[in-house]
């Protein structure tokens, strides 16, 4: 469902993302670690068609990205890793304006929305301007409004940031619904304990370069850890720089 | 002492670092071309008051009582800039700025984060000012002849002019913090700019320039010579800075210590009460602002009816873009003094064309209506210009950080770019044309010119929005904390001065024809093949000029914001 092919951002003076190829599978959910300045959001936002390649294929459904960008975006749900948005718009206005543009059926949308609101308990202040939203509240709204158009892949960059306990679960189970579903999911987190508890498959990128994917128990393998949680496998993955 | 000197070191350091090349780009042509518009500005000032002045000295008597009556009125003038620019960064530095919740996070009393702020609002507001000041009292200097004391008396002035008004608006902007509710602190520069457009239409209703052109109303001279010797009230800080530059000149100096020593007394109390209330004051103010802000205006509602069915024709992403921009742009309480100051300008813009006495002018008036109504062709798309620069030119920078959202959306760049074209130029479109009708209308100009008028506006103006659109998008800055100040970055100005190109090539294109069309009109005659030719050439020519600005600025505004 998603293919990085070769994938190389260079933002002149840093080499971003090098030569970066990967696959998910439809249904799957990829979680993507790696410490800071790795290059996860940068892959993320060339992923979600914000950023241009410099070098390399992504290809979306099928599609590729840089061939068929509005088509390939239309299949794509995206929540990126700060919730800026419109802040002069209500919640309630801003789904409407997301609908619009997703091409989310009139007759469908006003029970979308609100199930979406009561969803991310936002129903009571969907008439509320942006700016008056807490920080969790802006994000609980991004995610609400990339779901709308029930996307066949889910992009998400740092997904529980800003999230209280409660939210956080509910996340986590509506992504787990959503794989389930056959929706693909490619995560990005610094928070390792969520992609050991959510993710089918991990990808390690470090200074740009993929060093290692697969399941948990192959990433062990990879850094000849028996029984370890993924905290140490990254640690010991990372200072030995081990590509797969 | 030190604190102060910390909290100003970032922005020192910002200023600093702004200079070094930005991503392997050289900061030269920049530097360069805001060199050379300050040099021009800078040069003209000196020029044309040079002129006057030395005008003014060939007058017995009057000469020097209009050069000093100019010195005041300079004086008041500068005052109430500075007064209105201190206030609105005062607002901007002290409750506004992003950085102020880390400030005032730090151990440090909340009486210095309001010094320091302070002393980059009054930096901030006054450099222009005292920058191009100099021109005006070097003239002054060169013609009385005055010695190197007078520039060092003027210099000391009119920083202590700076500090006095930033003083005063330092505390007029603690008090609007302490009165007004939890986040209203923006409505002030709603007050503000009603204020200011009032001030504007009272100074235009009371002054009447338009007189002057009335012999009968120089029948009091001596009451108006009178009037203008009469002094300003002795309580005003205008007045002191006024007395010393002027005694200064003369080489007074008892009086020009005394008034400089009133002036610099004045601002140094000025700041030590700022100080003071802002111990107590600053604190409660800034956590006021941080509140939510409540929606000023409660949502109107009628039963079956709803506005944005009125855009229901567009494609549905267009009507989406739509509804969203005129929403957060009449929700940004910000815009509304712009959008009184335009109004106000436009009014006083078509007032100018009501009042001018044509049925006194000596020079034949049919040809005069004419040749004010092409000059008003210039005039109406700078006026436009103005409005574009200030609304259209910022658009795409107005995204800001949620530009993100229109990225991943399923809608090209191109797309987007031009839904923003079309949402301002259709209000931009029918305001030139009413304008320049109603002016025309109020001149009683020939069909021709009325037509040309129309069809030349109807050209300029998709080529302004383009432009803007476009050269908005190039140089879009989606982190800045107030994207309206776009128009004073590198872009922004590039954008006035190929607006004033296009327009001035425009106007300079169609001269020749249509002073051979009007002619011929007026002389029954019809035009010869050559100026047929000619003018032919011209109107190709300016038409291409408009088709090139209207689409290119887009094309590369596409391709900028597409390798992003």
């Amino acid at each position: 469902m998603i293919k990085l092919h070769e994938l190389t951002k260079d933002y002149g003076t840093t080499l971003a993302v090098n030569k970066l190829s990967l696959n998910v599978a439809a249904g799957e959910i990829y979680g993507f670690i790696g410490p800071n300045g790795a290059g996860k959001t940068t892959t993320i936002r060339l992923m979600g068609g914000i950023l241009a390649p410099t070098s390399g294929n992504i290809i979306i459904g099928g599609l590729d990205m840089a061939q068929n960008p509005v088509e390939a975006k239309q299949m794509i749900g995206f929540v990126p890793d700060r919730p800026f948005l419109y802040e002069k718009l209500t919640g309630m206005e801003f789904l409407r304006f997301s609908a619009d543009l997703y091409n989310v059926r009139h007759d469908t949308f006003p029970q979308k929305a609100q199930q979406l609101l009561q969803q991310f308990a936002l129903a009571d202040w969907a008439d509320e301007l942006i700016e008056a939203y807490s920080h969790g509240m802006k994000q609980r709204l991004i995610i609400a409004s990339a779901l709308l158009h029930d996307p066949r892949i889910l992009i998400i960059d740092e997904p529980m940031v800003g999230l209280d306990p409660a939210a956080v679960r509910m996340v986590k189970d509506i992504l787990k619904e959503l794989a389930a579903h056959q929706t693909t999911i490619f995560i990005s987190t610094h928070t390792l304990s969520i992609a050991e508890d959510l993710c089918h498959r991990i990808g390690l990128i470090h200074k740009g370069m993929l060093l290692a994917q697969g399941t948990l128990d192959e990433l062990k393998h990879i850094a000849n850890l028996g029984e370890a949680r993924l905290e140490e496998v990254f640690l010991t993955i990372i200072k030995e720089n081990t590509f797969i | 002492m030190n604190t102060i000197l910390s909290l100003l070191r970032p922005r020192i350091l910002s200023a600093i670092n702004g200079l070094r090349p930005n991503n392997g780009k050289s900061n030269w042509p920049r530097f360069f071309m805001y060199g050379s518009l300050g040099i021009i500005f800078w040069t003209g000032t000196f020029i044309i008051f040079y002129r006057v002045l030395f005008y003014f000295q060939s007058v017995q008597d009057f000469g020097d009582i209009l050069a000093m009556k100019l010195i005041s009125m300079l004086i008041i003038t500068f005052f109430t800039l500075l007064l209105f620019s201190n206030i609105i960064n005062c607002l901007s530095h002290l409750y506004l700025s992003q950085d102020l919740p880390l400030l005032h996070s730090l151990p440090v009393s909340s009486k210095k984060i309001f010094f320091s702020r302070w002393i980059i609002s009054t930096f901030d507001s006054s450099w222009m000012i005292v920058a191009f000041s100099f021109p005006v009292f070097l003239s002054y200097g060169l013609i009385y002849k005055a010695g190197i004391i007078f520039y060092v008396i003027f210099l000391a002035a009119i920083i202590f002019m700076c500090l006095i008004t930033s003083a005063l608006s330092g505390i007029l902007v603690l008090f609007g913090a302490k009165i007004l509710p939890a986040g209203r602190i923006r409505t002030i520069l709603i007050i503000l700019g009603v204020a200011m457009t009032l001030f504007l239409i009272l100074v235009l209703r009371f002054t009447r320039p338009e007189q002057l052109v009335n012999p009968d109303s120089f029948a009091s001279v001596v009451l108006y010579l009178n009037s203008m010797q009469t002094p300003d009230s002795p309580l005003l800080p205008t007045t002191w800075i006024t007395d010393t530059i002027k005694a200064a000149l003369n080489g007074e100096i008892k009086s020009c210590l005394f008034n400089i020593a009133l002036t610099g007394t004045c601002a140094l109390m000025l700041i030590f009460i700022s100080n003071i209330i802002a111990q107590f004051a600053y604190f409660n103010g800034f956590s006021k602002s941080q509140t939510t802000p409540k929606r000023l205006f409660a949502p109107v509602k009628y039963k079956g009816y709803n506005w944005e069915s009125l855009l229901n024709f567009l494609p549905r992403e267009s009507k989406a873009f739509a509804v969203k921009e005129i929403r957060t742009f009449f929700r940004d309480s910000a815009q509304w003094p712009q959008l009184f100051l335009m109004a106000a300008l436009i009014a006083i813009y078509i007032y100018n064309f009501s009042v001018l006495p044509l049925d006194n002018f000596p020079i034949k008036a049919v040809y005069l209506q004419n040749l004010f109504s092409f000059l008003n062709i210039g005039l109406a798309a700078f006026v436009l210009t103005a409005i574009v620069a200030r609304f259209v030119f910022p658009a795409v920078s107005m995204e800001g950080e949620a530009f993100w959202i229109v990225q991943a959306a399923p809608v090209s760049i191109k797309r987007f770019l031009w839904i923003k074209f079309f949402l301002y130029y259709i209000p931009l479109i029918i305001l030139a044309e009413v304008l320049v009708v109603v002016s025309n209308l109020l001149l009683r100009v020939s069909p021709f010119m009325m037509f040309l008028s129309t069809i030349t506006i109807f050209c300029l103006v998709p080529a302004i929005v383009g432009m803007a659109v476009g050269l908005g998008a190039v140089y879009a800055d989606f982190k800045s904390e107030n994207p309206a100040q776009t128009v004073t970055s590198f872009g922004g100005l590039l954008f006035m001065i190929l607006c004033f190109c296009l327009i001035a090539s425009v106007v300079i294109l169609e001269a020749g024809p249509v002073y051979y069309i009007f002619m011929a009109d007026i002389r029954a005659q019809s035009i010869s093949l050559l100026q047929l030719i000619w003018s032919v050439i011209s109107f190709g020519f300016a038409s291409f000029l408009c088709l090139l600005a209207f689409f290119y600025p887009i094309y590369l505004g596409e391709k900028k914001l597409g390798i992003r």
